[in-house]
C-alpha cells in the first residue's frame, strides 16, 4: 500500500545543493518522523515526496511504482499542512468534501466518508461552520479529516502541532499516534520537536544540512546515537559532552553521558562542581552544575525529592555503562 | 477615552472638522436644492422666481434624458465589467515570477497617471482617427476600410477609453489581493487534486471577492460621473449616442447658463446614484464583511 522509496534524490535551489544524494526507504503503515534544526531540509524533502518541489535528480517510488514526475494529485497522498491551509470561504463540510469533489466522488459516498470522518474527529457539530469560527485545534482536526477522506496511501504532516498551546500539543500528539494505529496507513510527520518525534515515531530520520545523520528507532537513537548531532539533538535535556583528558581516559576524543545517567551526592562521587541553577519540576530536579573542570556546564537530572540550591557544591558520579564514546570524527565508536 | 472628561474633550476636538466637513457638504447641497426650485437663467437676469417642480419636469422629459440615464449605466456597466475581467487576468499574468517585473508592474500602473483629459485625446488623435489614427493604418494595412470609432461607436469607444485609464486600478488591487493569498492554501489545493481553473475557480476567486467588491464600489463612484472623455472626443453626440448623465447636465446648465436647470439634473444625478449605490452594496456588500 504506503511503500515509498527515495533513491538518490536531491534537490537545488539554483546553486545552492539542499539535499544531497539521499536514500530512505519507508516501509507501508510506517509512522516516520523526519526531525532536526531548523532549516536542515526536512520540509522541503517532505514536499518533494509530496511533488510540490520537483526533485532535482533521483528516483521517488510510491507503492512500487515510479512516481518522480506524477504531479501532487496523483500521488495518492495527502497533506496536512503547518498552517492548516483550509479554505477559509468553505464551511467544514465543503472544506472535507474538496478532495472528492475535485475526484469526482458520488454523492452519497461523499456524505458517508465525511460523516465518518467527522465522527472519528470530533467535528460533526462543526460541519456548517466557517474555519474561522474554529479554534486551534479544531481547524487541525478539520485537516486531517480532509486528508482521510481520500483514503489516501500516505499522510504527510508539515509541523502540523507548532500553531498549537502546549496542553492541545500533548492533546493533538495523542489523537494522531490513535489515528495511526486505527487506520495502519503510513505516515510522514515533520517536526523540529524531538519529544514529538520520541513519543510518536516508528522510526525517526534524523537530519542535518539535508544528510540523514540516523535512521531508526526511538530508543535505538536515544540508546545507541551514531555521532555527536544525534547524540546532542535527541534526548532533553540535551547530552553532556566532555572532551579532553577525561575522555581520552575512557579511549575516546569525546564522551556523553546523559543527565539521567549521573548519580548526585552531597558528599562523595567521582566530579566535582557547583550548582549554578537549580531547577525543579515537582516529578524531577535539573541541576546546572558549573566549575566540574570538564565543560563548561554539566546538566544533571535527578528525582524530585533531591533539593540542591545555587551555590550548594555537588559531586557527579556517571554510570559507566551509561557512558557514549566518540572519535575525534564524532563519531561513535 | 473612558472617563467623562476625555470624552468631552475629544467631541471638542473633532468638532471642528465634522463641522467644516458638514458645512462643506450641506451647504452646497442645500444651495443645489434650492436652485433647482427656481427660474434662474444667467441670460435672463432679474428676480428668480420659484417655479416649483418646473426645472425637474423639464430635465426629466428632455428628449436625451433617457438615453443619458441608459448610457451612463451603459458605461458604468462596460467598464466595470472590462477592468474587473482584464484586471483579474493581468493580475494572474503579473503575480508571474519573471524578470523584469518592477518595470512591467511600473508600465502597467502606468495610465492611471495620465489624466482623463489628455488620455482621451491620445485615444482620439493617435488611436481613433480615422485619418491618422494608428487602428486607421491598422485597418488600411489588412486592406479594410478605416472605421471612424467616434461617429460608428461614440459609447463603445468612450467605454474603451475609460477601460484602459481604470484597468491599472483594478488590477494593482487585485494583484495584492491575490499576493496575500496564502501559498499553502494553492498547494493543499493541488493535492487534493484541483486543476489549475478549478484552483482559480474555487481558491482564488473567493479569496478576491473581497478586492473586486472594493474595485466595482470605488469605480462606481468615479464612473458615475465620467464628463473629460465625452467633452474631448464626442461632444455627447452624434445626436445622444455618447450624453450621460453628468454631460446632459453640463449641456443644460452651462450652455444654456440655466442654473435651475442643471441644479435640478444634479438633484436627479445624486437620486440615481443612490440607487446605483443601494442596488450594489445589496448585491456585494455582504463581501466585505469580515
Amino acid at each position: 500500500m504506503g511503500k515509498i522509496t527515495l533513491s538518490q534524490v536531491t534537490k537545488s535551489f539554483g546553486d545552492v545543493q539542499v539535499i544531497p544524494p539521499l536514500d530512505l526507504e519507508i516501509n507501508d503503515g510506517e509512522f516516520v518522523v523526519f526531525v532536526g534544526p531548523s532549516g536542515c531540509g526536512k520540509s522541503t524533502l517532505l514536499r518533494l515526496i509530496a511533488g510540490l518541489e520537483d526533485v532535482s535528480s533521483g528516483r521517488i517510488d510510491i507503492d512500487g511504482a515510479e512516481a518522480t514526475e506524477l504531479p501532487p494529485a496523483k500521488r495518492r497522498l495527502a497533506m496536512v499542512f503547518q498552517s492548516y491551509a483550509l479554505y477559509p470561504h468553505m464551511s467544514v463540510r465543503k472544506n472535507i468534501a474538496f478532495p472528492m469533489k475535485m475526484a469526482n466522488v458520488p454523492e452519497d459516498e461523499q456524505k458517508r466518508r465525511i460523516d465518518s470522518a467527522a465522527k472519528a474527529l470530533n467535528l460533526s457539530d462543526y460541519l456548517d461552520r466557517k474555519p474561522g469560527q474554529l479554534s486551534g485545534g479544531q481547524r487541525q482536526r478539520v485537516a486531517i479529516g480532509r486528508a482521510i477522506v481520500r483514503e489516501p496511501a500516505a499522510f504527510l504532516f508539515d509541523e502540523p502541532l507548532s500553531n498549537l498551546d502546549a496542553a492541545l500539543r500533548v492533546g493533538m500528539r495523542l489523537e494522531i499516534s490513535e489515528l495511526h494505529e486505527r487506520l495502519a496507513t503510513t505516515m510522514i510527520y515533520v517536526t523540529h520537536d524531538q519529544v514529538e518525534a520520541m513519543t510518536m515515531a516508528d522510526k525517526i530520520v534524523v537530519l542535518r544540512a539535508g544528510h540523514i545523520e540516523q535512521v531508526g528507532s526511538p530508543l535505538e537513537l536515544y540508546r545507541a546515537p551514531r555521532n555527536l548531532f544525534v547524540a546532542g539533538f535527541i534526548g532533553s535535556p540535551k547530552m553532556n559532552f566532555i572532551e579532553g583528558q577525561t575522555a581520552e581516559a575512557h579511549g575516546a576524543h569525546t564522551i556523553g553521558i546523559r543527565p539521567e545517567h549521573i548519580e548526585v551526592s552531597a558528599t562523595e562521587g567521582m566530579w566535582q562542581g557547583r550548582v549554578a541553577v537549580s531547577e525543579h519540576l515537582g516529578s524531577d530536579s535539573f541541576f546546572h552544575v558549573h566549575d566540574t573542570g570538564l565543560a563548561d556546564v554539566i546538566t544533571v537530572r535527578a528525582s524530585g525529592e533531591i533539593g540542591f540550591r545555587h551555590g550548594d557544591t555537588i559531586f557527579l558520579t556517571p554510570r559507566e555503562d551509561q557512558l557514549h564514546r566518540f572519535g575525534a570524527d564524532g563519531l561513535r565508536m | 477615552m473612558s472617563t467623562k472628561a476625555s470624552r468631552a474633550a475629544a467631541r471638542l476636538m473633532i468638532s471642528p472638522s465634522v463641522i467644516l466637513l458638514l458645512g462643506w457638504m450641506l451647504i452646497p447641497l442645500g444651495l443645489t436644492l434650492y436652485f433647482s426650485v427656481l427660474r434662474y437663467n444667467l441670460l435672463m437676469p432679474g428676480d428668480n422666481p420659484f417655479v416649483g417642480f418646473e426645472n425637474y419636469s423639464y430635465f426629466l422629459t428632455d428628449p436625451g434624458f433617457t438615453a443619458a440615464i441608459w448610457n451612463t449605466l451603459a458605461l458604468v456597466l462596460g467598464v466595470l465589467v472590462i477592468t474587473i475581467i482584464g484586471g483579474i487576468l493581468l493580475a494572474l499574468l503579473l503575480d508571474q515570477p519573471m524578470w523584469g517585473q518592477g518595470i512591467v508592474r511600473i508600465l502597467v500602473i502606468a495610465p492611471f497617471f495620465v489624466m482623463p483629459t489628455v488620455s482621451a485625446l491620445v485615444w482620439k488623435n493617435m488611436f481613433l482617427n480615422p485619418v491618422n489614427g494608428l487602428f486607421a493604418h491598422l485597418f488600411k494595412a489588412l486592406g479594410l476600410e478605416p472605421f471612424d470609432f467616434l461617429a460608428q461607436a461614440p459609447l463603445l469607444s468612450i467605454i474603451g477609453i475609460v477601460s484602459w485609464q481604470w484597468l491599472p486600478f483594478a488590477t494593482l488591487i487585485l494583484l495584492t489581493a491575490l499576493q496575500s493569498l496564502d501559498s499553502e492554501q494553492l498547494e493543499a489545493a493541488e493535492m487534493d487534486g484541483a486543476k489549475p481553473l478549478s484552483r482559480f475557480w474555487y481558491i482564488m476567486l473567493p479569496h478576491l471577492a473581497r478586492a473586486i467588491t472594493v474595485v466595482v464600489l470605488i469605480q462606481t463612484i468615479f464612473l458615475l460621473s465620467v464628463f473629460a472623455e465625452i467633452l474631448v472626443t464626442t461632444n455627447g453626440g452624434p445626436g445622444y449616442a455618447s450624453t450621460n448623465l453628468t454631460y446632459l447636465i453640463y449641456v443644460q446648465s452651462l450652455l444654456q447658463y440655466d442654473v435651475g436647470m442643471g441644479s435640478a439634473g444634479g438633484v436627479v444625478a445624486i437620486i440615481l446614484a443612490n440607487i446605483v449605490a443601494i442596488f450594489l452594496m445589496r448585491m456585494i456588500g455582504k463581501n466585505l464583511e469580515a
